[in-house]
């Protein structure tokens, strides 16, 4: 008994030393009093960000459901409660599935349904949108508001609902260690999914402990280092800046919206050391001007991952943090924020470079690369094919979605592993070289580093307008993917108003279609399909 | 090139954005020039950069925004003046 007793222990031990939370923990108890959080002007250290997190984590054991997934949905963004959220769901020992109030509610409740979360996390910016969001969910949710008094008027509103407002939450001495499972889902991320639904990508533990090893030590990460968080929690890289930093005793500096309109006066003002964002970050920067020689010296690393980098931008971006390295990262969700890595150098880097595009370099250590032909067997070096990627990052696949994880997690020919297939078309290196981005394979486009599938659009406006002949595109095309989308209808025009807002109404912005163009006869290519190329010109040729 | 006015660019931007403006509850009657995109959550931060390209890639035009303060970019009259006085045929430009 007593032999199993410490058995037990040290397992519990080895899992919590690799669970997300374990270098939060230790750097609660390393550094309680240096800052681990700063957001709306406010400075939270670790210790405070704890007791707010285990409040949360208790709060939730109090309430458990008596069915549903060990998942919890966290609605907030950019407030002490959204980070006290995803820290306090995971102590709790759930799953954290982040919502996003920018994108249309309707989006969010589906999310929140098809995730089958039973409690959430909400904050005060987020409030306003909750009636939109419960709006015919008749299964029982637990809605913690940590921000909030009294919840009188929601229960009114909501009877099959639990509000729980600050005043009823435990106290952080109620919490205690859970144990977590390696192999359990650290975060559930929904993406855009071809057929007209999101896609929700399971990422565990293990996936995100593999990448914030590799990260941790290669940039030497230290308790003075100070990092963006420039990324929407609902965007997976924004798991990079909050775990790398708290493993090792940093400090996340999450700006407003109103803030990170001027990156540049963020950088300096917030002392920043660690820099991380999408490439169209830096395009924006660089046409305000902002990308002046030497105007960044305090940054020591800057990441670009999210889609491609222009050459110009690498250029501009070293000139602008001198004392910097600059990486560009690569990686879909499904290979965990990100699996290959490519270090900018001055001299080298040109050469290296192709179609003014950086290189997506090489795989971080232990993850395996695989580009092949379109039978999947392995292409020679100096090839074009699509990549495949294995390895530790490998997410366990879609959530409730067997068919759609079967086709995109494969076992190519001859080979034992499961790999994934990322769509991306690469160049296979020719000796040590590093691997080169060439585009995708399908109809996912990238708009600010957002994926985009094209068929996701199709779907919604197909469903709205009532019409068969839909086909979206990503218009005008950009070095690193698209400014925006328009979509063709093979139509005479709408065939009632208002159906243009009903799509906005159901998509995130940025996926929204810009214009809608009416024809008589979509074209189609030799195939029989409807001919994309042909539509392009269509677009080229407006005036 | 007709010359831009104020206008153009305000009526551009509300047509661009009434699906998001009407989702949010708001007529574009009620938008004045003090305005502000990105307080409304009409844009975020990223997608003012959207709304650059989409003013750009309509009006066929470069705007040089250097000399504008980012805190007016989202101001509805302060972008809309700021583009109509900065905008140089982009046929023109390399």
């Amino acid at each position: 008994m007593a032999a199993e007793k410490q058995l037990l222990s040290s397992r519990m031990k080895e899992t919590q030393k690799k669970s997300l939370t374990h270098g939060f923990l230790r750097s609660v108890e390393a550094f309680g009093n240096r800052p681990a959080l700063e957001v709306e002007d406010e400075v939270l250290t670790y210790v405070e960000l704890f007791e707010r997190a285990a409040c949360l984590a208790a709060t939730l054991v109090q309430y458990p459901s008596a069915d549903g997934p060990p998942l919890t949905a966290v609605f907030a963004s950019r407030s002490a409660t959204a980070f006290a959220g995803i820290l306090g769901v995971l102590l709790r020992g759930h799953g954290y599935v982040p919502l996003n109030r920018k994108f249309p509610p309707e989006r969010t409740r589906t999310m929140l349904l098809r995730s089958g979360c039973r409690a959430v996390i909400v904050d005060s910016a987020s409030e306003r949108q909750m009636d939109q969001v419960l709006e015919g969910i008749d299964s029982g949710i637990l809605v913690v508001l940590p921000e909030r008094q009294a919840t009188g008027d929601l229960a009114a509103r909501w009877p099959q609902h639990r509000f729980i407002g600050a005043a009823a939450l435990a106290s952080p001495e109620q919490w205690g260690p859970v144990e977590v499972s390696l192999d359990s889902i650290a975060d559930l991320l929904f993406t855009s999914g071809s057929t007209g639904v999101p896609k929700g990508v399971m990422v565990a533990h293990r996936n995100v402990r593999h990448y914030l090893d590799f990260i941790t030590e290669n940039y030497s990460i230290s308790p003075e280092d100070r990092f963006s968080q420039t990324f929407d929690m609902t965007f997976d890289l924004s798991v990079a800046d909050m775990f790398v930093a708290w493993e090792r005793g940093a400090c996340v500096c999450c700006p407003s919206e109103k803030i990170l309109i001027n990156p540049g006066r963020f950088i300096n003002d917030a002392r920043l050391t660690i820099w991380f964002s999408v490439p169209s970050t830096a395009v924006f920067m660089k046409r305000l001007g902002a990308l002046k020689a030497g105007a960044y010296p305090g940054l020591r690393v800057s990441m670009f991952c999210g889609e491609a980098l222009p050459v110009e931008m690498a250029k501009a971006w070293s000139e602008a943090a001198p004392n910097s390295i600059l990486e560009n990262l690569y990686g879909p969700t499904e290979l965990t924020i990100a699996c290959t890595h490519y270090r900018w150098d001055a001299l080298r880097s040109l050469s290296e470079s192709a179609y003014g595009i950086v290189p997506i370099g090489e795989p971080f250590p232990g993850m395996v690369p695989l580009v092949v032909d379109e039978s999947l067997n392995e292409v020679r070096p100096g090839e074009d094919g699509e990549l495949l990627m294995t390895g530790p990052q490998l997410s366990p696949g879609y959530w409730l979605d067997p068919v759609r994880t079967e086709a995109a997690f494969v076992k190519p020919p001859g080979r034992n592993e499961v790999y994934y297939r990322t769509g991306d078309r690469v160049r296979k290196p020719v000796d040590r070289g590093p691997l080169l981005f060439l585009g995708r394979n399908d109809n996912q486009i990238k708009i600010l580093g957002h994926r985009v599938e094209l068929g996701e659009v199709e779907a919604v406006v197909r469903e709205e307008f009532g019409v068969d002949g839909v086909v979206a595109l990503g218009w005008p095309r950009t070095v690193g993917g698209a400014g925006g989308v328009e979509v063709f209808l093979q139509a005479e025009g709408p065939a009632r108003p208002n159906l243009k807002q009903r799509v906005a109404e159901r998509l995130p912005s940025y996926m929204a279609p810009r214009r809608y163009h009416y024809l008589p006869r979509l074209p189609l290519n030799a195939n029989g399909k409807y001919d994309r190329d042909a539509l392009i010109k269509h677009l080229e040729a407006l005036p | 090139m007709t010359p831009i006015t104020e206008n153009d660019v305000r009526r551009f931007l509300l047509d661009h954005f009434s699906a998001t403006i009407a989702a949010n509850g708001l007529s574009p009657m009620d938008l004045g020039g003090d305005f502000d995109l990105l307080a409304t959550g009409v844009v975020d931060s990223l997608g003012v950069i959207e709304m650059i390209s989409a003013v750009e890639q309509h009006f066929k035009i470069t705007v040089d925004f250097e000399p504008m303060d980012p805190a007016e970019l989202t101001m509805l009259g302060k972008f809309s003046c700021f583009v109509a006085k900065n905008a140089v045929d982009s046929r023109l430009s390399p």
